[in-house]
């Protein structure tokens, strides 16, 4: 089954809280320029980047990977030098959780986990495990926003994007 | 090109807030202050309503008001207008939503976090400079303007079956609360039983006030799409209830986005 992503932050500096979308089709007005570009960002861009290795762990497979390859377009996003900046350890309800993020310039072009310690309690890891690459994968595309919050959110999006948060005011995005 | 909101998490009430004030244009330099002065006040109102309808400190007055220590005239006054509004909703929702039928008696929790997040948002909008503002308490939204050139906030509604999925976006004005036993496990109460009981995986409820919202949605959760009888009742609101095996139905006035 096929899933749209979507992208659900207020903007880079506010809170990215990140989804995906299936159930509708009437609101997937993804801007799909601006959604491609972040995700092949990060393969694309060379200059300077730093800890960009290991983000593949589960985003790699799914829908990320079919769009990079349309995201060649979108090069013109990528000359500023990419920058990396970890947020702190953020105590959210099921453990700790710290996030990665990279940009280039403003654009976020990588999203990772940093830590993460949910103490091993079998819920918690399986909702982590559903839930953070999803987050990751959609944080690429935070920058097309086209909701500004989430009804019924979640505490691991809400500790994730606490911590992306403070990560990118480090960097001045 | 939307400017970026003045934004700010906040850790308070036993989950993460989050405040976004959206300037009519790109906020510098003085504005920016402004308004983080603005949000410093609506932290400061979250904090005080943790400290005063706490049921998990045990010394805050509703803890003593529960134990039976004090009387409500002994309380701050904003307990007794949340008192009288938790006795308001149990009406208006024929009984679906009772802070007296919980366990370990009075807790208007499912009232105050977002009569809370609905005072907190006072504080930020309407102001000059300022298009609009949102504080989301864990889901649950009290909003006041919208963004920049009027386009109304977009608010996304989480999938109970999937929980960062979406079911539906919807144009905001005013509030949402959506209540639901997905993730945060069984916390919803059938006053009727007193047991742990949800009819369906999720309620979500619009209108002008989050704190009635966030009660009617609790409610709405408990009795099922039954519940949207007096949900519509009250002006001004509407409802949407997921059940547990995804369908879906809402009040004819539910704002979808188009």
């Amino acid at each position: 089954m096929k899933r749209a992503p979507i992208v659900a932050a207020g903007t880079v500096v506010g809170v990215v809280l990140v989804l995906t979308f299936h159930t509708s089709p009437a609101a997937l007005t993804l801007p799909t320029g601006s959604g491609s570009t972040a995700t092949s960002g990060q393969k694309a861009a060379g200059p300077g980047s730093t800890s960009s290795t290991g983000s593949g762990r589960t985003t790699g497979g799914k829908s990320g990977s079919g769009k990079s390859g349309s995201g060649k377009s979108a090069a013109s996003q990528q000359t500023a030098g990419q920058r990396t900046a970890t947020g702190p350890v953020v105590n959210y309800n099921y453990g700790l959780i710290s996030v990665r993020v990279t940009v280039s310039g403003k654009k976020i072009t990588k999203v990772s986990i940093a830590s993460l310690n949910d103490g091993s309690n079998p819920r918690s890891q399986f909702i982590d495990e559903q839930s953070i690459p999803q987050l990751e994968q959609q944080a690429l595309q935070a920058q097309s926003a086209s909701i500004q919050g989430v009804s019924g959110a979640s505490y691991t999006s809400a500790g994730f994007a606490q911590s992306l948060q403070a990560a990118l005011r480090s960097l001045g995005v | 090109m939307t400017p970026p909101p003045v934004s700010r998490l906040e850790t308070v009430m036993g989950t993460v807030i989050t405040i976004d004030v959206y300037p009519r244009q790109e906020a510098a330099g003085q504005q920016v202050e402004l308004t983080r002065q603005r949000i410093d006040t609506a932290c400061a109102i979250l904090h005080r309503a943790d400290e005063v309808f706490s049921t998990w400190l045990p010394d805050s007055p509703v803890s003593r008001l529960r134990r039976g220590e004090i009387a409500l005239t002994d309380a701050p006054a904003e307990v007794a207008d949340v008192v009288a509004a938790c006795a308001a909703v149990r009406e208006l929702s024929s009984g679906w939503f009772d802070p007296w039928a919980m366990p370990g008696g009075f807790d208007p929790t499912g009232y105050v976090k977002g009569w809370a997040a609905e005072r907190a948002v006072a504080a930020l909008a309407p102001a000059a400079g300022v298009a609009g503002a949102m504080v989301n308490a864990a889901g649950d939204i009290a909003s006041r303007g919208a963004l920049p050139a009027g386009r109304p906030f977009r608010i996304g509604i989480a999938d109970p079956a999937a929980p960062r999925q979406l079911a539906a976006i919807i144009e905001l004005s005013g509030s949402i609360a959506t209540s639901g036993c997905y993730e945060r496990g069984q916390h919803l109460i059938d006053p009727q039983s007193g047991s742990p009981a949800a009819r369906v995986a999720s309620a979500s409820v619009t209108g002008p006030d989050l704190g009635l919202a966030d009660a009617l949605a609790t409610a709405l959760a408990v009795a099922g799409p039954d519940g949207l009888s007096f949900v519509e009742a009250v002006a001004g609101y509407a409802g949407l209830v997921i059940g547990f095996d995804g369908a879906t139905r809402s009040s004819p006035g539910f704002p979808f986005a188009r």
